[in-house]
Formats: structure tokens, sequence, C-alpha cells
């Protein structure tokens, strides 16, 4: 087993059936995060960092559409079982902390958003002769680095001055979705044959 | 891989060398990881030493905070690397980031110590340092890690270094940005953000002080290190001949025998600091030399030093 996908095929691309599952996995993810940015965007924004929301609905959905067609998709029986297990794992879960609802569900979701956005590199699983030019191999490569940006959208919540009396919890928070994707995303991997150091998955 | 606890967190760290030795302790800079000191191990050994390296909280296979680091953590988890070496006694290094975290440390447990080398380093963000490292930041936040090792390479590396590379630095870079995650190096930079001048707690350092800045070192210049050797007593200074900032990774070989010749100097009671300036050899073994007497070492060209 090795730490990145593969074997390649004989032209460079990633063999389908890693893509198929490495992409629903990153559909689900970020699929989820539109979900969830639609609906915790206000329809009148009142603070500045509210705008960071609505650029990441749209960020998110770029993402799933990408996703959707750069892949080489192969069929999967096991895919239902585990898609099941990743969509409960995205429900959106407020920051118990926070007595306002809605400021407690928009740092949820930007706990999440951080988890989705940090954890998972998808671009670090990419052989060094993985072809450059394969739709897949370029879309793995704009999703890290689109995710590198929108994290930028998470901190910049997670440490605004409206969440700023919540640290602790916000910290709570943030360190139990991060174990959680990182534990999903290990699972996934393994699933499809690379090797992952999982010795850490209980760790913030 | 052996870890130390530090709270919830874990450390990844290496030992290697013979328990009971003279011990040196190399802290990375900010968008490094232990492996990079594998030639320091192998050069340090050699010359009867023990060598510790370990990841930062927030770099390689060290724990990766989600969103705040503190420089005290930092500084309690190299505690806890110092106190797993014993009695023996114990040489510390660091380079820039690592260098402060080293100061740091030096401050607070200088009585564990029994040498101190700060490389690339600083104790204060001057203006143009602030400013840089700001812009650093925006670059990684904009463009990534590999961006931000875009930004680095040729600032902190020779022309003779990188010329050979050129065709390759992706390779040269890879390895950096597996380990090294955005969000991680992002939280390391923003740990600077309530940083306090270390300066007035400078002259608390009492052990040996070798500081070594590269020749050509612009992100932090020989007045950041001239601070350095003001305040410490018993310091000197060395100037690595055609250097840059990242000269620990271009002249690894140059720089082990400095440490290894810093640290018998010190054993065997032959070291006086003085706050002299040195010239470092280009080569290993080669002689340190007097920075000229009468010129002004903080300036490029040859200038008469004021008289007092």
């Amino acid at each position: 087993m090795s730490g990145f996908l593969g074997p390649l095929e004989s032209d460079g691309r990633i063999p389908p059936h890693q893509q198929t599952r490495v992409a629903a996995f990153l559909i689900s993810a970020h699929g989820a995060l539109a979900r969830q940015s639609a609906l915790t965007v206000p329809a009148t924004l009142e603070s500045g960092w509210q705008t960071e929301l609505n650029t990441q609905l749209f960020r998110e959905t770029e993402i799933v559409s990408l996703l959707i067609r750069a892949t080489s998709w192969a069929p999967d029986p096991g895919l239902g079982y585990m898609a099941v297990g990743w969509e409960s794992a995205w429900y959106p879960a407020p920051v118990h902390d926070i007595p306002d609802w809605p400021l407690a569900m928009a740092a949820g979701l930007a706990t999440l958003a951080h988890a989705v956005h940090a954890a998972i590199r998808p671009a670090a699983l990419l052989p060094t002769a993985a072809n450059p030019d394969d739709p897949f191999v370029m879309a793995l490569r704009h999703i890290e680095f689109e995710s590198g940006r929108m994290l930028q959208t998470q901190i910049i919540v997670l440490k605004s001055s409206t969440l700023q009396p919540h640290r602790d919890a916000i910290n709570s928070a943030l360190e139990r979705r991060h174990r959680e994707v990182r534990k999903l995303w290990h699972d996934m991997l393994r699933s499809v044959g690379i090797a992952v150091d999982g010795s850490n998955d209980g760790q913030p | 891989m052996p870890f130390l606890s530090h709270g919830s967190y874990r450390i990844r760290y290496e030992l290697d060398g013979p328990t009971g030795a003279p011990a040196y302790v190399l802290v990375n800079g900010l968008t490094q990881y232990s492996e990079l000191w594998g030639a320091y191990r192998a050069a340090l050994f050699a010359r009867g030493f023990r060598v510790a390296t370990f990841d930062l909280l927030g770099q390689g296979a060290s724990d990766k905070p989600t969103l705040y680091i503190s420089q005290d953590d930092q500084v309690g988890a190299l505690g806890l690397l110092i106190d797993e070496l014993g009695d023996s006694p114990i040489f510390l290094g660091g380079v820039s980031f690592g260098g402060l975290i080293a100061l740091r440390y030096a401050i607070d447990h200088g009585g564990r110590l029994s040498g101190l080398v700060p490389m690339s380093c600083f104790a204060e963000l001057s203006p143009q340092l602030l400013l840089l490292g700001n812009a650093l930041r925006t670059g990684l936040i904009l463009g990534g890690t590999s961006y931000l090792q875009d930004l680095l390479l040729p600032m902190n590396l020779s022309d003779q270094w990188l010329e050979p590379l050129l065709d390759k630095l992706d390779t040269v870079k890879r390895q950096g940005w597996l380990v090294n995650d955005v969000y991680a190096l992002q939280n390391l930079m923003e740990s600077f953000l309530d940083f306090q001048p270390l300066t007035p707690r400078l002259s608390a350092i009492a052990v040996p002080t070798m500081i070594l800045n590269g020749e050509f070192d612009f992100l932090t210049p020989r007045s950041v290190h001239e601070t350095l050797r003001i305040e410490i007593p018993n310091s000197s200074m060395v100037i690595i001949p055609k250097a840059y900032h990242a000269f620990t990774l271009e002249k690894g070989a140059l720089t082990a025998d400095l440490l290894a010749r810093f640290a018998e100097d010190v054993l065997a009671g032959r070291w006086q600091g003085n706050q002299a300036v040195w010239v470092a050899p280009e080569e290993p073994g080669g002689e340190l030399t007097p920075f000229p007497a009468g010129y002004d070492h903080l300036r490029a060209i040859p200038v008469k030093r004021a008289l007092p």
C-alpha cells in the first residue's frame, strides 16, 4: 500500500474506482457545505463576516459541479452504504454554548467548513507521475487550492469579534469536527487501498 | 516515530546518539520539519554529540492545533524534549522562528543550558520584518503553501544553490508542501499577532551564545542580530560569508562544524564571547577571522566605524 492514489493507469490517470470514491466523498462534504451555506446566509447581510458565507456558498457549488464533470465514474456497490455514513456526519451541529441561535448555527457551519477545507488535502494524494492534464488530477489540485483560500472564510468567522466571547466553545467544537472529518476521510482512503497514518485520528 | 505529550497535543521528535553525551537540540524554522536536520544529525553524531530534533506544534508529524497556536506552548514542548535528555550538557540551536523559541527558552530556563546558538534570528519585529511577515502571510492565504515556498526560496537561498535545481524545484518543495498544512502554517504565523519584543529580557541570558547571521540575509538582516549581540552579555556574532537567511540548509556542513566547535570550546572552557564579531570560514574546518577592526559590521560597504 502507498500513501498516494494509484497504481496509475498507463496514461498517468487515477484508476476510476479510486476517482469514484474520492469524488463521491468530496461531493458529499462540499455539497453539504453548499446546502448549509445556502440556508445560513441571511437575505440581508448585517455583519462584514457574513459576506464570507455568500462567497462560500458559490465556491462549494463550484467544487461539486467540477467533480461531477471531471471524474471518470465507475460502478461502486459499496458507495451507497458509505454515503449514508458521510451524510449523517455533516448534519448541522450548532455550537450549543452560544445562546444566539442563528449565530450558533453559523459557528457550527464554520467549524464543519474549516475541518473539511483544512483536514482534507486531495492534491496531496497525487503521485508525482500523475498526468497533470487529466481533468480529475487538475480538479483535485484546484479543490485543494480553493480550499486553502476558503479556509480564510472560516478563520475570519471563527476569530471574529462576534465569536471571541465563545472562544473556548468554538475551539472545542472545531477540534471535534476535525477529528470526525479526518476519521471519515482516512477510512474512505483506506477503503481504496491508500495507506494512512491514522494514529492521530483521535487527536485534535 | 516517538512522541512527547504536551497537554492534549503530541510532539514528534527524533533523538540519536549516546546517552550522557553532550547534546544539541535543534529547533526548526517556520516552514521546516525535523528531517531537514538530517545532515546535522550525522555530522554532530560523528563529533560525539547526541542530537535531538522535533516538529513544532503545527509542523510535520506533530499535532496541528486547529485555530490558535501559542508560542508559550512551543517553548513548553521544547522544554519537554530537553527534559528527555537528562543531566548531560545541552546546547540549544534554533533557526529563524525556531531561534526565537530557543531565545525564549534560554531567557526562562537558561540554567539548564550550556550554550545557545540563535541562527537567522530576531528578538523583535522591526518595521521591515513585520511588513515582510504580513506579506508572506498574505501570500500563504492567497496562494497556499506552494506560493509561500516560491517566495521564500529565492529570498533565502543563493543563486549558486538555486541554479542547478531550477528545473526540479517542484521536487525540492514537495516534501515541505506535503507535511505542512496551510491552516497550521497560518496559525504559526498568527502566533505573532500578540508578540511582545524579547529585547528587554535578553540580558537575562547568561549562557555562552554564538549568534549566526548570513552575510546577505535580508529577511533578518545584521541589524536584528546586532540587538542580540548587544543585549546578550556572553555572546559573539559570526557572519557566514555569501549566505542568506536559510544558510542552515545551504551550508549545512559548515554550520554543523561551527556548532560542534562552539560546543567543544565551551566544554573545554576556551569560549570567550566578548560580544565580538567574527567572520566564518567558507569551508568547514577553516579559521574564523575577527571582523576588520575599525570598520562597521552593520554596513555592506567598508565604512569606518564612528568613534564613540
